[in-house]
């Protein structure tokens, strides 16, 4: 295909406005069914897996034929779609010429929809702004659009109404994509340069990249390096998704597909990389490469010591196909061998611990999420910290700077007030409100990271009765005056318990921690004291009654069964539990920081 | 429907010693606000939810249950007659269900006979006509002597028929008798607890049982609990009671054998005994438990709970059982400690197997002073007793 009838294009959206359903309309348009394809892939997933590949479908090739009788290549690139993969959400659109930016009708634009459209107007996409589910009864196309203009700063006069779930519009979308979206720039003569915008571990042929060629081509037995890392590989297989896999010959200049060249882990085809030949490099790197920075940090240790080495494998294994992820040994004086972790973001981290314990049978214990602080000792060292257990005394810190993110907040007017109190107490510095429409606002503000990793969302949905919608992005640190919180149990401080916190705060949520771990800790035969402090200075205290006795019902016959597996369910339960000293403390207690801010 | 299990006893010498029977009544005159057993209310004025015949076709239903046992023939080492309320039954349907039980496992000499009473259910000729059949031990759900705590508890009976009731069954020639007390009663103090006893000594039962109150789930008092309006005394107080009971019935010539069970020298209770001991025992009845050896080893049998569903399945040939349950060598042995646990003997250190985590287990109980172990049996102390369930824990 000439590079003149090539279309690369992806679609952005808030969450629910119809995205998938969007994409399964345009597929089956262009000829090819995505119900029954999928079936049909399910068919041929078992060959393809003897075969070495598992699908993923990241980008799909359609063959258009337009009104004016040409036959166009579209290539349709998915985005990933929750704010921990920022990054990776970028690099697809890079992959990208245009965008369209699907709004619901009745919902009008929600804070993905900024953060998303924002991000493809830096890319200089062009963006086809669509109005979807004009079928139901509340669809206000007009104030959709209104709201488009206002809040996203384009012209939406010529929206494409559509409603995907019944077919309507669908045809005008294709045409716009065909006349509206400009064809891939590039030279095809060129040295080759691809950018990596998604990638997958696949167990028998490796690494799996998804790229987007912009200069030159990529063919099997090509010798291609990375450019950021300079490593080479042989090319094995390239290929298409239609959505059915289709191995090719060749990824011409402007295409995109996938390639595998035995690449032993996720790492070697990182996303945002620049692949080129390795005897005819290009000489600069596509803009934009950045290795996966993780900005949550959380403590992984096996409830069981002797499965530390089992850990550490599942780990390694996990690398392989999560490049986001970090690890690096970590000693805790209550908890033993273990590692500590980062991630994108809270969901990253779920999706991680989820999977050792599914996937590799582990039992886990999961400090406190942290984030990534920046402590300048008295003595003149500057270093990053991201455990509080290895935070320095008080008396050490010269100044202490906390990550921040840039938020964006988009709420019905009558919930303003909320919504800035919400950010207040969580220390957000505000930046302005617009109104794209007389009814909504957006609220700008500037959050520290760590005050959104305490329940901020649940909040925020909570308090505005669900209207809200949220998305950020990393900002500039800021200096701010803040301390380790210690948790004693029977005198004793317990590292994985430690906090930071802002100063002003200390006392409370020192207070709500101990209130927190009274609740979630169960009751011992011994009393245990709880008590928060800063450095020597005991900030709350409280105590944890013994139990004096089981519960001993009677036991006959038809007892017995349903008697020893209460017993098993606690001998479950006991697993989950860590002996701290003379106190044995379930799961819950070490994530109990994530419930003091309420 | 479920196949039942091949049984294996003609290969098992335990067996032809004989073997702890169980039969279960499901009905109650009214059911109480605390009871999770297998129990369906039927009263005089009509059975909500109960077809009239229905307890005359359960009663037809467990002749033939024991009929069509594929263990019959093992002698009985002991037989147990519990419910719901087995004297709710008319006496010649009681007494029918046992002759039937004494042709299919003909009893060992002396064997011990017992039926669960409720005060408020039998009377002198009741009582009489059981002793007749051969029943030889009465176990009386006596509860509490405190007409408050019966009303609270849902009880039928009050106080004074209690008495009344030990009274018919002495004359009626019972010599071996079991009254069933329950503390940690909600509202109850200790020194309501303490009369209570005062009150069961006076009547002079070779046993006793002492029970705390557990609130069991998809049960009233459940309910209640979770609504916040039951008030029962803390766990501090129950201990209390606990204490207060021990020392009472070592006092007064009880001896404690089990966790909950006092008794005269000679009268412990043979057939919980087979239970605590982990011996094999049949179930008959619907609901009943039993646990007899197969070829594919040891299976616990519950048959279906409710009795329309189990005549039904007996009226047309089929299984009565309703789950099977086959114990692994780990589940046989958890159930071994989780019951030697509650016996004053304790367990053999025999039956431990002597890995590190097990050793492990037994310095903890010592430590804790939960144990002693003497003439290598480990036995639990009074304050290990509180702990039963953690100190199984230590070991399984």
């Amino acid at each position: 295909m000439d590079q003149s009838h090539i279309r690369n294009f992806c679609i952005i959206a808030h969450i629910d406005h119809g995205k998938s359903t969007l994409a399964d309309r345009l597929i089956e348009k262009c000829g090819a069914v995505r119900g029954s394809a999928q079936a049909q892939m399910l068919d041929t997933m078992d060959i393809e897996r003897e075969r070495g590949i598992t699908i993923k479908m990241t980008a799909v090739r359609l063959n258009y034929k337009a009104k004016d009788g040409e036959t166009y290549e579209l290539n349709l690139i998915d985005t990933p779609g929750h704010v921990d993969f920022t990054y990776e959400v970028s690099r697809s659109l890079a992959a990208c010429e245009g965008a369209l930016l699907v709004v619901d009708a009745s919902q009008g634009v929600e804070a993905q929809t900024i953060a998303n459209a924002s991000m493809a107007m830096n890319q200089n996409l062009e963006i086809i702004p669509v109005i979807n589910k004009i079928d139901l009864p509340h669809a206000d196309i007009a104030r959709a659009k209104e709201e488009i203009e206002q809040a996203v700063a384009i012209d939406a006069s010529d929206a494409i109404p559509c409603s995907a779930k019944n077919g309507i519009g669908i045809e005008d979308i294709l045409e716009a994509v065909v006349h509206r979206i400009p064809a891939p720039a590039g030279n095809p003569n060129g040295p080759l340069r691809a950018l990596i915008f998604d990638s997958h571990f696949d167990t028998y042929q490796g690494a799996v990249a998804y790229v987007r060629v912009k200069d030159g081509s990529v063919k099997p037995g090509d010798k291609i390096m990375m450019m950021s890392t300079k490593s080479k590989f042989d090319v094995d297989q390239v290929g298409v998704f239609r959505p059915q896999l289709e191995v090719g010959n060749m990824i011409c200049t402007g295409s995109t597909g996938f390639l595998t060249a035995a690449m032993k882990t996720i790492g070697d085809a990182g996303v945002g990389d620049t692949v080129t030949l390795a005897d005819n490099p290009a000489v600069d790197p596509l803009p934009g490469y950045r290795a996966a920075k993780p900005m949550v940090f959380c403590g992984l240790f096996p409830s069981d010591g002797e499965q530390y080495e089992d850990l550490r494998d599942a780990i390694e294994r996990l690398k392989l196909n999560d490049g986001a992820l970090s690890f690096e040994p970590e000693t805790s004086a209550a908890l033993g061998f273990g590692f500590r972790c980062g991630f994108l973001g809270l969901l990253h981290m779920d999706i991680a611990r989820e999977r050792l314990e599914r996937e590799f049978g582990l039992d886990l214990i999961l400090t406190a999420p942290s984030v990534d602080y920046i402590v300048h000792r008295t003595n003149g060292p500057i270093e990053h910290i991201s455990n509080p257990a290895e935070f320095p005394n008080p008396h050490e810190v010269d100044l202490i700077e906390e990550p921040t993110v840039y938020s964006t907040i988009i709420v019905p007017n009558e919930f303003i007030g909320t919504v800035m109190n919400l950010c207040h107490e969580r220390r957000g510095v505000y930046i302005r409100t617009e109104h794209p429409t007389p009814q909504r606002a957006i609220l700008f503000y500037k959050l520290p990271l760590g005050e959104i990793l305490l329940d901020f969302f649940d909040r925020l949905k909570s308090g505005t009765r669900g209207y809200a919608s949220f998305d950020y992005e990393l900002s500039d640190p800021m200096a701010s005056d803040l301390v380790k919180v210690d948790i004693l149990l029977n005198g004793d401080p317990v590292d994985a318990l430690s906090f930071i916190v802002h100063r002003s705060f200390a006392y409370n949520r020192g207070r709500a921690m101990v209130e927190q771990l009274k609740k979630v800790v169960p009751r011992q035969q011994y009393e245990v004291r709880v008590q928060a402090a800063i450095g020597a200075k005991v900030i709350a205290a409280d105590s944890i009654k013994p139990y004096r006795k089981n519960v001993i019902a009677k036991c006959y016959g038809g007892d017995i069964t349903r008697k020893r597996k209460l017993l098993e369910k606690q001998k479950e339960g006991k697993k989950r539990m860590k002996q701290i000293g003379s106190v044995e403390l379930p799961q819950e207690a070490f994530l109990s920081v994530l419930k003091v801010a309420e | 429907m479920i196949a039942a299990p091949v049984p294996e006893w003609a290969a098992s010498k335990s067996l032809s010693d004989g073997i702890a029977i169980y039969v279960h009544i499901p009905f109650c005159p009214s059911k109480c606000g605390y009871c999770d057993f297998n129990s369906y209310g039927v009263s005089k004025d009509g059975s909500p939810g109960l077809e009239e015949n229905l307890v005359a076709r359960t009663v037809q239903a467990t002749v033939a249950d024991l009929e069509q046992s594929p263990f019959a023939g093992v002698p009985a080492k002991t037989i147990f007659f519990g419910g719901g309320t087995p004297t709710s039954l008319e006496v010649d349907d009681l007494t029918k269900i046992l002759e039937t039980l004494l042709k299919v496992h003909p009893p060992i000499e002396g064997a011990e006979i017992t039926s669960e009473a409720n005060p408020g259910t039998a009377d002198a000729s009741k009582f009489s006509a059981m002793r007749k059949a051969g029943f030889n031990r009465i176990s009386l759900g006596a509860q509490s002597f405190s007409s408050t705590d019966l009303v609270r508890l849902g009880r039928i009976h009050g106080a004074d028929q209690i008495s009344a009731a030990v009274e018919c069954a002495r004359k009626a020639g019972f010599d071996n008798l079991n009254l069933d007390l329950m503390f940690g009663l909600p509202h109850q103090n200790l020194q309501g607890w303490k009369e209570n006893l005062e009150q069961a000594l006076a009547l002079k039962p070779e046993h006793l049982s002492l029970y705390c109150l557990t609130i069991e789930p998809r049960t009233a008092f459940k309910r209640l609990y979770d609504s916040g309006k039951l008030h029962l005394p803390s766990d501090g107080v129950q201990v209390q009671m606990y204490d207060a009971a021990r020392e009472f019935a070592e006092q007064n010539g009880y001896k404690q054998y089990e966790i909950s069970n006092y008794a005269k020298s000679g009268y412990e209770c043979k057939h919980n005994l087979e239970y605590w001991m982990a011996n094999p025992y049949a179930g008959y009845g619907p609901g009943a438990v039993g646990c007899l050896p197969t070829t594919a080893g040891p299976c616990r049998t519950t048959r279906l709970l409710h009795p329309r569903r189990y005549c039904e399945a007996i009226e047309s040939g089929g299984n009565p059982c309703a789950e099977l349950e086959f114990l692994t060598d780990e589940t046989v042995f958890m159930e071994r400690i989780m019951l030697g646990l509650r016996l004053n003997q304790g367990i053999s250190m025999q039956l431990l197997p002597p890995s590190q985590s097990v050793r492990n287990g037994v310095d903890r109980l010592l430590e804790r002073g939960w144990a002693t172990l003497q003439n290598n049996q480990l036995s639990l102390t009074r304050l290990g007793q509180d702990f039963c369930s953690e100190a199984t824990l230590l070991l399984v």
